[in-house]
């Protein structure tokens, strides 16, 4: 029962009105980000944490994640009523929001996603609650080569996990992992891939990188589709919403195995994107209507909203307890953590219960905020889709540039914003994952030095990883994850050309 | 010419192999071996420049012999126009930016594009970019006492 004390006292932080402003101003802010295109919540983030500097670490993380669970809502919203992802995992809200919405029904449609969402944020503020002390407490065991060994978990997940070719999610790690270590050796003190350049002394930092690769990249990506607003009418009937309500129960089942699937793909390196699309693949195979599935069927709204969402919110777990996150945006917060002098892992739980119990109550007050908030203001956010792109888009890139000023006041850090930009433009055409290269960037200074510490441990021998049965299980199923997808696509492939000529 | 989908995933598995050879040889600067104290400076991105080369080069290898997006094109022309038609202005906001500061720049930025590209009246035009550009004044400068980038313009209007 010690974890529902702590929660108690937690409570008691995020209850001050202060904090309650915060998530109000942060669930908006959210709301902006997610409905806009180009501004999504990895980049939200990004651009919030120059200004987070001065203010207290509870309230600055506060206002951060109640950011993120706005940029998720944000994201559904326009998904509903637009047919326009305002973020990669409202995506497959797009499948049956849509038609629905334009079916005359969108009160109905937002209130579905709305609630589900609602649910599936509480199932993994729930799940966190629950296994965040015990997760801390079996981390604490942890030494440099049991670090490691996760962190290399969390990067061959992605790799062997990823709906993406693993020799561009492989690239876009290693990538990471190279522009982490440029600029000063924090171990040795040495200057590292400079070349000569005084701008690259300090490093490069990954907000400026997130900030040119979502940002810039995303509104690219949106410039070349071109933007066709055919939406349909935002408005929201109070007496459409409750009778919604009503009708939430009867997709119980798919609501708790989305939920499921959502816990589990945010704990593991899945993310949420992931998450929402296996939630709908597996709502439409289960279901004996699975054929109308896309033509605004309830479930198809349920499932990748409810998923989506508890993925986002698990997705914390493992940042906090471990100091390894799942997600992008995960990945970004961790690093503002890191900016405010807090070590994310075990330790934190110990040193700063204060923080990381009022962040995990807070998340229970700012998803039941977001979602009375997202209900009220919909018409509104709605209506910003509506501005002429000249006029909006020139703003979303202003913003992206002031933000990437601020993080530390360098020209050089527009140029880089813009080359990232492009960058991201590429890797998105060409379908090379992005999220890997922002964990890497975050995690590459912890993942070397936890590699140097078990190096000099060892002496040199990689064997370090594999000499007590907690590390080497890791690291082999690190391994495995990499290589056993490998081996069942050459199967397959191999299966298929010998049945290839008896089918001629 | 036409550009292929093809040859965009060789230029860009031929540039990231570049990157990877690149953090190799400046590794190789720095000492990649051991010394008393543990590995020397390069050790760890000697090693991921390397791996990054050589996957590099294996993504292109793979592309070119699978022939991937061979028939697909990159992008459409008429597309190529709109996102030159957006770049342009962007980059050269970089630039703008850089010599005359965020405030002037952004305020620039935005009246050029609803000007020529939003079809606005120039007056109208003038009054968003301006408006813009003030209200960023007051969130970052103001109220969170962040300074933005400043050039020659500001001190005539006794802001620095």
């Amino acid at each position: 029962m010690g974890n529902f004390g702590l929660l108690l006292d937690g409570f008691q932080i995020a209850l001050t009105p202060t904090h309650i402003a915060i998530m109000v101003i942060g669930v908006l802010l959210g709301l902006v980000v997610g409905v806009l295109p180009g501004l999504g919540a990895p980049n939200g983030v990004s651009l919030l944490i120059p200004l987070t500097f001065s203010m207290d670490p509870v309230s600055a993380i506060i206002l951060l994640a109640s950011m993120y669970w706005g940029a998720l809502f944000g994201g559904s919203t326009t998904s509903i009523l637009f047919n326009i992802p305002g973020e990669p995992s409202s995506v497959a809200t797009t499948f049956d929001g849509y038609p629905m919405a334009r079916g005359g029904q969108a009160t109905r449609a937002l209130t579905l996603a709305f609630m589900s969402a609602g649910t599936g944020a509480l199932v993994g503020v729930i799940v966190i609650t629950l296994l965040s002390s015990w997760a801390a407490d079996f981390a604490l065991r942890f030494g440099a080569p049991e670090y490691f060994a996760v962190y290399f978990l969390a990067f061959c997940a992605f790799i062997g996990m990823g709906s993406a070719w693993p020799g561009k999610t492989a690239v876009s790690l290693l990538l990471g992992l190279a522009l982490s270590s440029v600029g000063m050796d924090t171990i040795t003190g040495s200057l590292r891939l400079t070349f000569g350049l005084s701008e690259l002394i300090g490093g490069i930092s990954f907000l400026v990188v997130v900030i040119g690769l979502f940002g810039i990249g995303e509104i690219l990506m949106t410039v070349q589709h071109g933007l066709k607003f055919r939406g349909v009418s935002s408005r929201v009937d109070l007496r459409d919403v409750f009778r919604t309500i009503a009708e939430l129960p009867r997709y119980y089942l798919t609501l708790v195995r989305s939920c499921l699937v959502g816990a589990w793909m945010g704990i593991t390196p899945g993310g949420p994107t992931a998450a929402s699309f296996m939630s709908y693949g597996i709502a439409r195979q289960w279901s004996r209507k699975g054929k109308v599935f896309g033509t605004g069927r309830p479930e198809g709204i349920v499932a990748p909203e409810a998923a989506d969402h508890s993925a986002g919110t698990c997705a914390m777990l493992p940042m906090l307890a471990l100091g390894v996150p799942s997600s992008a945006t995960a990945a970004v917060m961790m690093g503002g953590l890191m900016i405010w002098g807090l070590t994310p892992g075990p330790m934190l739980f110990t040193t700063k219960p204060d923080f990381v119990w009022g962040l995990i109550a807070s998340m229970y007050v700012a998803n039941i905020v977001a979602v009375i908030l997202v209900l009220a203001t919909v018409p509104m956010f709605a209506a910003l889709l509506r501005i002429p792109f000249a006029i909006i888009g020139p703003m979303i890139v202003a913003v992206c540039f002031v933000g990437a000023y601020t993080v530390s006041s360098a020209t050089f850090d527009l140029w880089l914003v813009l080359a990232f930009g492009i960058v991201g433009y590429l890797f998105n055409k060409l379908d090379y994952p992005i999220a890997p290269l922002v964990l890497a960037m975050v995690l590459g200074h912890k993942a070397e030095n936890a590699f140097h510490q078990s190096m000099i441990l060892s002496d040199g021998s990689v064997l370090v990883f594999w000499s007590n049965p907690l590390v080497g299980t890791i690291m082999t199923l690190a391994l495995a994850l990499v290589i056993l997808p490998q081996l069942v696509r050459l199967a397959s492939r191999w299966k298929r050309d010998q049945a290839e000529p008896l089918g001629d | 010419m036409v550009i292929r989908r093809f040859h965009m995933e060789l230029f860009v598995a031929g540039l990231t192999a570049l990157a990877g050879a690149v953090t190799t040889f400046g590794s190789l600067e720095l000492g990649v071996g051991w010394t008393e104290s543990g590995p020397e400076p390069g050790y760890f991105p000697f090693y991921i420049g390397l791996l990054l080369a050589v996957l590099g080069l294996y993504n292109g290898a793979h592309a070119a012999i699978a022939k991937r997006g061979d028939a697909e094109l990159f992008v459409e022309k008429r597309h190529a126009i709109r996102l030159a038609r957006f770049g342009g202005p962007m980059a050269a906001f970089v630039v703008v930016t850089i010599l005359l500061g965020l405030y002037v720049g952004t305020a620039l930025y935005l009246f050029y594009v609803a000007w020529r590209q939003g079809g606005y009246r120039p007056l109208l035009s003038a009054l968003i970019g301006v408006g813009f550009s003030l209200a960023l004044f007051a969130v970052f400068e103001l109220t969170f006492k962040v300074p933005l980038l400043k050039g020659p313009l500001e001190p005539l209007f006794g802001i620095y």
